[in-house]
């Protein structure tokens, strides 16, 4: 009786879960009050973990973007930052015989060969952000973060007028794109009077970085400006500063530029720029449209990326210096 | 020959004193301070501002760590605590941030939610005689759904989605700026008062309460307590729930401190609460501990990372440090027997 009550209960519990996580899954299906168009095309998009505010916006930016298009219909798939999740997600969009994947992977080396088995049955494959080994796949799209990195040096060594006393809060170092912003920045400020007085891994997190930021402020009398990996180190750092009374006198800069964050930030006067590290979301399913189309796609697009000053927030932000011209229309 | 009785006796005494928990508990804290006086950063380690934040730092993992002392005297263990934690910051930014409910009304419905999620394990442990490990193991992950559901994968803050896509910030509530401030002429941290007040609850229940006995005797032994008239279910449920809430106090903690709730909040805090739990030296078999020790436990904690993070220690060694630094200070509480 015991086992029937618990089991009933589980059963219960499971249903609602279902009826209320499955809606979102997919897009361009039968929207009420319109017209209903059968989609051409199904896409399945295979995200490597959600758990990222980033990458959320990601499948946001191609979801908006694939309502426009009611000829295509979007799959999502979350591998939960697990590599052999993700590889057995993309065998499924295989089997299930998808037109079009779009693959932001997880790591290189354990998603190559599923990437290339789709690629040998003749899907097309776009990859999103990181990056598959072997050439095996129709398009990359991807922001470079060393270059992002160096353009906030440059930005820095600008600001403070070619000399000042730093504190870079990093991302996990054991990433790639924690090391990238890491080493793009150390060059963009080579040559200044730039000095990187106290630096910490808070590994991308709020709490951490306001944590480290609290013992920088405890040792150091001056700073002049930080520099944290992502927007939400930076904003974590501005919140120490401000509980010691400090935040009017040091500078505060991030990188992402989500919409809802580090745009956020600037326009509320916490940080003084945030650089855009694009998703591509949006330009994932203008390509996947022109490949499905049958046009002829670049093997490799590298996005530009922006910065959201103060000044130039309520215009959309300003375009990278050395990256004027580079935008997809 | 009466002069050699004496010192004798003066030694057993101080045997005595030096095999007591809290006096191991209070040797890990002094050996940690004197890192910090040792490695002091250019004087950083001297300064108020510096213990100061390290309490404020370690008040949210603290008031974790106060319900998973009372679960782990039951012989129990509580894994959702971080889930949890990240859920109901989540609950407590949605009703405070978006839905606009007075502070009362939010953190009575955030409170009740943890308290909700605690009653919920402690059904499963109780009633259905789950292991406390695998009931706890799935609240976790249910809880860490339900927060991402709730929030949509996005962090809850102040800035809200116009139906245009563009984004409205608005003020922070007076209450998460109370929550965040510092009050005592900026000498305490409101969360660290918090804090205290859950230790201070903990205590009550603990040496106070018939329930406090009960959870000695459930983690003693379980089958004698329930022969001799105790009421195993509705303790355990009731300690369970009481981990739940204080996970519900942290995460109300923890999104004030955020000024926003993070679905992704408290991941592997339930690890640190563990060893906060364990380094004060409350037993994991049960039945034995206390939630002083639970307090220097946290403190040593907090200076741990504290002295590591004033010196910029980089990260692999701080991991190999804590690691060995955890392990030192709990051999050091087994050498008693």
């Amino acid at each position: 009786m015991k086992k029937l009550v618990y089991l009933a209960m589980l059963l219960m519990g499971l249903l609602v879960l279902f009826s209320g996580c499955q809606k979102e899954e997919t897009t361009g299906e039968a929207q009420p009050g319109k017209e209903k168009i059968k989609p051409r095309w199904t896409i399945g998009m295979s995200q490597c973990n959600l758990g990222e505010p980033w990458r959320v916006q990601m499948n946001l930016d191609i979801k908006n973007e694939a309502a426009k298009h009611p000829e295509i219909r979007v799959v999502f798939k979350d591998a939960q930052n697990d590599s052999l999740r993700q590889r057995a997600q993309i065998e499924e969009f295989i089997n299930m015989g998808v037109d079009l994947l779009i693959v932001s992977p997880k790591e290189a080396a354990p998603l190559t060969p599923p990437v290339a088995a789709a690629y040998d049955r003749g899907i097309p494959v776009i990859v999103l952000d990181r990056r598959v080994l072997g050439d095996k796949y129709t398009c990359f799209i991807g922001a470079d973060n060393k270059r992002i990195g160096r353009a906030v040096g440059e930005w820095v060594v600008k600001r403070l007028g070619g000399k000042g006393k730093v504190v870079e809060l990093k991302g996990l170092m054991t990433s790639t794109p924690g090391q990238e912003r890491h080493s793009g920045f150390r060059e963009g400020i080579k040559g200044s009077e730039i000095e990187v007085i106290f630096e910490a891994d808070m590994k991308w997190l709020e709490p951490e970085a306001r944590k480290e930021m609290e013992s920088a402020l405890a040792r150091f009398r001056r700073i002049d400006l930080v520099y944290a990996h992502n927007d939400p180190g930076a904003h974590g750092a501005y919140l120490a500063a401000k509980a010691a009374g400090r935040e009017k006198e040091i500078i505060f800069v991030g990188i992402d530029g989500l919409p809802h964050e580090g745009q956020v930030y600037v326009q509320q006067g916490i940080l003084e720029a945030s650089f855009e590290y694009p998703t591509g979301g949006k330009e994932a399913i203008q390509v996947a449209l022109e490949i499905l189309n049958g046009q002829k796609v670049p093997r490799e697009i590298k996005l530009p990326s922006r910065v959201f000053t103060r000044e130039n927030i309520d215009r959309g932000g300003e375009w990278l210096e050395d990256q004027k011209g580079e935008e997809r229309k | 020959m009466a002069e050699g009785k004496e010192t004798k006796a003066r030694l057993s005494r101080w045997r005595l004193v030096f095999q007591s928990p809290t006096t191991r508990a209070l040797a890990a804290l002094a050996f940690v301070i004197l890192l910090g006086i040792i490695f002091n950063a250019d004087q950083a380690f001297f300064k108020w501002d510096t213990h100061r934040d390290m309490l404020r730092q370690i008040s949210v993992f603290g008031i974790l760590a106060c319900g998973m002392t009372l679960v782990i005297i039951t012989a129990g263990i509580d894994l959702s605590v971080g889930s949890v934690l990240g859920l109901t910051a989540v609950l407590f930014s949605l009703f405070s941030l978006q839905l606009h409910w007075p502070p009362y009304l939010a953190v009575a419905a955030t409170l009740l939610a943890g308290l909700l999620c605690g009653v919920a394990s402690g059904g499963l442990v109780a009633y259905f005689r789950i292991q406390p490990f695998i009931a706890t193991l799935a609240m976790m992950v249910f809880a860490r759904g339900m927060a991402k559901w709730v929030s949509g994968g996005q962090k809850i803050s102040t800035a809200i989605l116009q139906p245009d896509g563009t984004y409205v910030y608005q003020e922070v509530p007076a209450f998460f700026n109370f929550l965040n401030s510092k009050i005592l002429a900026g000498n305490i941290a409101v969360v660290t008062l918090i804090f205290f007040f859950c230790i201070g609850l903990s205590w009550l229940v603990l040496a106070k309460l018939r329930w406090g006995r009960y959870i000695y005797a459930i983690g003693g032994n379980e089958e004698a307590a329930r022969l001799s008239g105790i009421p195993v279910i509705a303790t355990k449920l009731l300690t369970y729930g009481l981990s739940g809430f204080f996970c519900a106090v942290a995460g109300i903690c923890q999104a004030a401190q955020e000024l926003q709730g993070d679905p992704e909040a408290g991941l592997t805090y339930e690890l640190t609460a563990i060893a906060i739990v364990v380094i004060g030296g409350t037993n994991l078999m049960g039945g034995r501990g206390g939630i002083g020790l639970t307090f220097i436990g946290a403190i040593t904690i907090g200076y741990l990372e504290k002295v590591l993070s004033i010196n910029a220690v980089g990260e692999a060694s701080r991991l190999m440090l804590t690691g060995i630094i955890i392990i030192g200070a709990v051999l050091f509480q087994k050498f008693r027997q």
